[in-house]
C-alpha cells in the first residue's frame, strides 16, 4: 500500500499482510440497502409483471400495496443510488470515481494484469486493495444499468399523471421506446441484474480464495489483509 | 350533403325543422361540454357557439382507412342532433356520404379549397413510397390531395390511428410507405384523434370545441386533445378495483373472467393507453371493449400494431429472438447462463492452481503435493 511499485509483487507470507480499513461505513450501508431494494423491487416486481400468486379468493389489496412496496423501495434506492455517486468525490481512496473508471495509467495496466488472470493466463491476482480495474469497470457499467432502471421506472410512474414531475425528468424516455417497449426493457434489466448478483457473489468467492484477504467478510467489518505493496 | 331545405336558416330554425326541441338541444351540449372536460358553464356557450357561428366548411379525406372512422362518426350518440352538429359544419366533400360524384364532386372540393378557412378531417394514412401510387384519388396521390387541401386550411383533424400515426397500413414492414397527416402538413395546426376507430364524442366534441373557441383543444404530446387521452384507461377502469386487489382472470371464460374481474394478466393494454373509451363508451355509450369482456388493444398509442402485440400477452415478444420468446425466458439464459459460465470459469482456476501446484511439487517434496491437493479439495467444496 505504501511503495510506489506498479510491478507485480513477489508472494508474500500471510504473516507480513497488513489490516487496511478500506470500506468504509457509507460504502458498506449502501452495498447493503442496496442489495436489500434489489432483492424487495425484485420480488415485487416479478409480482407486478405476472401476478401469478394468489388471484383467487379475498386477496385484500394485494397488487395496490405490492405496488406501494415497490415504489416507497425504489425511492430508497434512487437516494442510495445517488448517495453512492456522490461518495465517489468524497469517500476514501477506494471508494473513489477513478477506481470505477480507469484513467490512470497504471490502472489500465493493472486492467491488462486482471483480464490476463481472468483468462488463465497468469496464476497471481492483480494487487490491488480496492476493486481491480475490471471490477471497477463492471460496477460502472451495473450503475449504468441503475440509472436506466430508475428513469424507465419514472418514466412508468409517470403514466398515472402525465404533467407531473416524474413526467419531466424521465418523460422523454418515450421518444425512444413505446410504453410497452419500456414495459419490456425494465423488465429484462432485472433479470440482467439478478446475472450480475451470480458474477458478484462468484467472484467475491473466487477472490477471497485466492487472495487470502478476507474480501467476504470486508464488507461486513471494513478491513481486508493485504501482502504489503497491494495498492 | 347537398343543399336541403332543412339545412337552411339558423340553427334554431333547423332544429325546429327537424323537430328538436330546444331542452333537447342544450342537454346536448352539456354533454359535449362534459365531453371536453369543460365547467357545466360552458354548455350555455357551446349553444350560443354553435347557434351563431358562421358553417365552417368541411373536408372529409378518406386515404388509406377502412371507412371506419366514418361509420363510427355516422354513429353518434343521439343520430337525430348529430345530423344537426354534422349540419353545422358545411360537409363539402366526403367520400362515403357525398351526394355528388366524379368531377361535379372534385369541383366543390376545390371550391372550398380556393375560399380558404375550411376543415380538413383526415381518415387513413398516406402512402408516400414509390411516388404515392398506392392510393390515388381523380388521378392523384393521397399526398397530393392532402397537401393541397390543408393548404389555406383553418385547422386538420386526423381521425383514426391510420391518419393520426399510420396505423395498420404503417405497420412493419410499412409496404406502402405510410405516414400520418401530421408529418405531411406544415403551417397549419393538426390534431390527432387516433383510436380504431376514433369515437364519434371526441370527434364532434373537438369540432364544437372549434366552433366555440376558435382553436383546437389543448394537446398531450402525441397530438392528441388531453380532455378525451389525458388519462389512461387503467386509471378510469371499471375493473381497476379487481387490479389493485389482485383479483386476474387467468383463462378465457374462467370463473375470474365471468366475475368479471382485471384483464391484466390477459394481456390487457389498458395501463399503456391514453384514451377515454371506459368513460365515453360506444355505440351511444352502449359498452366498451373491457366492459364485454376483452382486453384493451391499445389502438389510440402511436404505432399499436407493432408495440401492443401481442395483443393477449402483457409484455412484448423480444425482437430478434424468434416470436416464441418472452422477456422472461431471455432472463432465466441470463440468470442460467452467468452461472453456467461463472462455474465453468471456477473450474478453470481450480484446474489452473492444480497444475501450478502439480509443477511446484515436482521440484520440491511430495509431502508439499499432499497438502496443496487437500486445500484444493477443500476449496472446490466451498466453491
Amino acid at each position: 500500500m505504501t511503495t510506489d511499485t506498479d510491478q507485480a509483487v513477489g508472494p508474500a507470507e500471510p504473516e507480513e499482510y497488513v489490516t487496511v480499513k478500506v470500506w468504509d461505513l457509507p460504502v458498506r450501508g449502501i452495498h447493503w440497502i442496496i442489495f436489500g431494494c434489489v432483492f424487495v423491487l425484485s420480488v415485487t416486481g416479478f409480482y407486478i409483471g405476472n401476478p401469478a400468486w394468489a388471484t383467487r379468493g379475498d386477496t385484500g389489496f394485494l397488487m395496490g400495496n405490492v405496488l406501494a412496496i415497490h415504489r416507497a423501495t425504489a425511492w430508497i434506492f434512487i437516494v442510495m443510488v445517488i448517495a453512492r455517486i456522490a461518495w465517489a468525490f468524497r469517500g476514501n481512496e477506494w471508494s473513489r470515481w477513478h477506481h470505477f473508471i480507469p484513467v490512470h495509467k497504471k490502472r489500465r495496466g493493472l486492467a491488462r494484469h486482471t483480464v490476463e488472470y481472468y483468462l488463465f493466463v497468469r496464476h497471481d491476482p492483480p494487487p490491488v486493495i480496492g476493486h481491480n480495474p475490471i471490477a471497477g469497470l463492471t460496477y460502472t457499467v451495473l450503475y449504468l444499468v441503475f440509472i436506466a432502471q430508475i428513469f424507465t421506472g419514472l418514466a412508468l410512474m409517470s403514466l398515472e399523471e402525465p404533467g407531473s414531475w416524474q413526467d419531466s425528468v424521465a418523460g422523454w424516455v418515450f421518444n425512444f421506446w413505446s410504453i410497452p417497449g419500456v414495459r419490456f426493457f425494465h423488465h429484462i434489466v432485472m433479470w440482467l441484474v439478478i446475472g450480475f448478483v451470480i458474477h458478484h457473489v462468484y467472484s467475491a468467492v473466487l477472490m477471497d480464495h485466492e487472495e487470502k484477504s478476507g474480501v467476504m467478510s470486508s464488507i461486513f467489518g471494513s478491513h481486508k489483509r493485504v501482502p504489503p505493496g497491494h495498492k | 350533403m347537398g343543399a336541403t331545405d332543412l339545412a337552411e336558416g339558423t340553427l334554431l330554425d333547423r332544429l325546429d325543422r327537424y323537430g328538436i326541441s330546444r331542452r333537447r338541444f342544450l342537454t346536448y351540449c352539456s354533454g359535449l361540454a362534459a365531453t371536453l372536460a369543460l365547467p357545466p358553464r360552458y354548455a350555455k356557450v357551446i349553444a350560443q357557439a354553435l347557434e351563431t357561428q358562421q358553417k365552417p366548411a368541411l373536408i372529409w379525406l378518406e386515404f388509406q382507412d377502412c371507412a371506419g372512422n366514418t361509420e363510427s362518426f355516422l354513429r353518434a350518440r343521439n343520430p337525430a342532433v348529430a345530423d344537426i352538429v354534422l349540419d353545422l359544419v358545411s360537409v363539402d366533400y366526403h367520400e362515403t356520404i357525398m351526394a355528388a360524384a366524379g368531377h361535379q364532386a372534385e369541383a366543390s372540393k376545390e371550391a372550398t379549397i380556393a375560399a380558404g378557412g375550411h376543415l380538413v378531417v383526415v381518415e387513413g394514412s398516406i402512402p408516400t413510397k414509390d411516388g404515392g401510387v398506392y392510393c390515388t384519388i381523380a388521378g392523384k396521390t393521397a399526398r397530393q390531395h392532402l397537401e393541397e387541401a390543408a393548404e389555406g386550411a383553418a385547422a386538420v383533424i386526423a381521425v383514426g390511428s391510420c391518419s393520426s400515426y399510420g396505423g395498420i397500413p404503417a405497420a412493419s414492414p410499412n409496404p406502402t410507405g405510410a405516414r400520418s397527416a401530421e408529418s405531411l402538413v406544415s403551417g397549419v395546426p393538426v390534431i390527432n384523434l387516433p383510436g380504431c376507430p376514433a369515437n364519434a364524442d371526441n370527434i364532434t366534441a373537438t369540432l364544437a370545441h372549434f366552433l366555440t373557441f376558435g382553436a383546437l383543444p389543448a394537446t398531450d404530446g402525441e397530438g392528441r386533445p388531453l380532455f378525451a387521452y389525458g388519462k389512461r384507461i387503467h386509471d378510469n377502469c371499471e375493473r381497476r378495483a379487481h387490479f389493485d386487489a389482485g383479483q386476474f382472470v387467468e383463462e378465457w371464460g374462467d370463473d375470474a373472467h365471468r366475475k368479471g374481474w382485471c384483464l391484466y394478466r390477459m394481456g390487457c393494454k389498458g395501463p399503456s393507453t391514453f384514451h377515454n373509451c371506459g368513460s365515453q363508451r360506444w355505440n351511444e355509450g352502449t359498452n366498451w371493449p373491457i366492459g364485454i369482456g376483452h382486453g384493451c388493444v391499445g389502438c389510440s398509442e402511436p404505432g399499436f400494431w407493432d408495440t401492443m402485440t401481442p395483443f393477449y400477452d402483457r409484455l412484448p415478444r423480444a425482437a430478434g429472438f424468434g416470436v416464441q420468446t418472452t422477456a422472461d425466458r431471455i432472463g432465466v439464459g441470463v440468470a442460467v447462463g452467468t452461472a453456467a459460465l461463472f462455474g465453468a470459469h471456477g473450474v478453470g482456476k481450480y484446474v489452473q492452481r492444480r497444475r501450478a501446484a502439480a509443477g511446484e511439487a515436482k521440484a520440491t517434496v511430495a509431502a508439499a503435493e499432499a497438502d496443496a491437493g487437500q486445500e484444493l479439495d477443500s476449496e472446490l467444496e466451498e466453491n
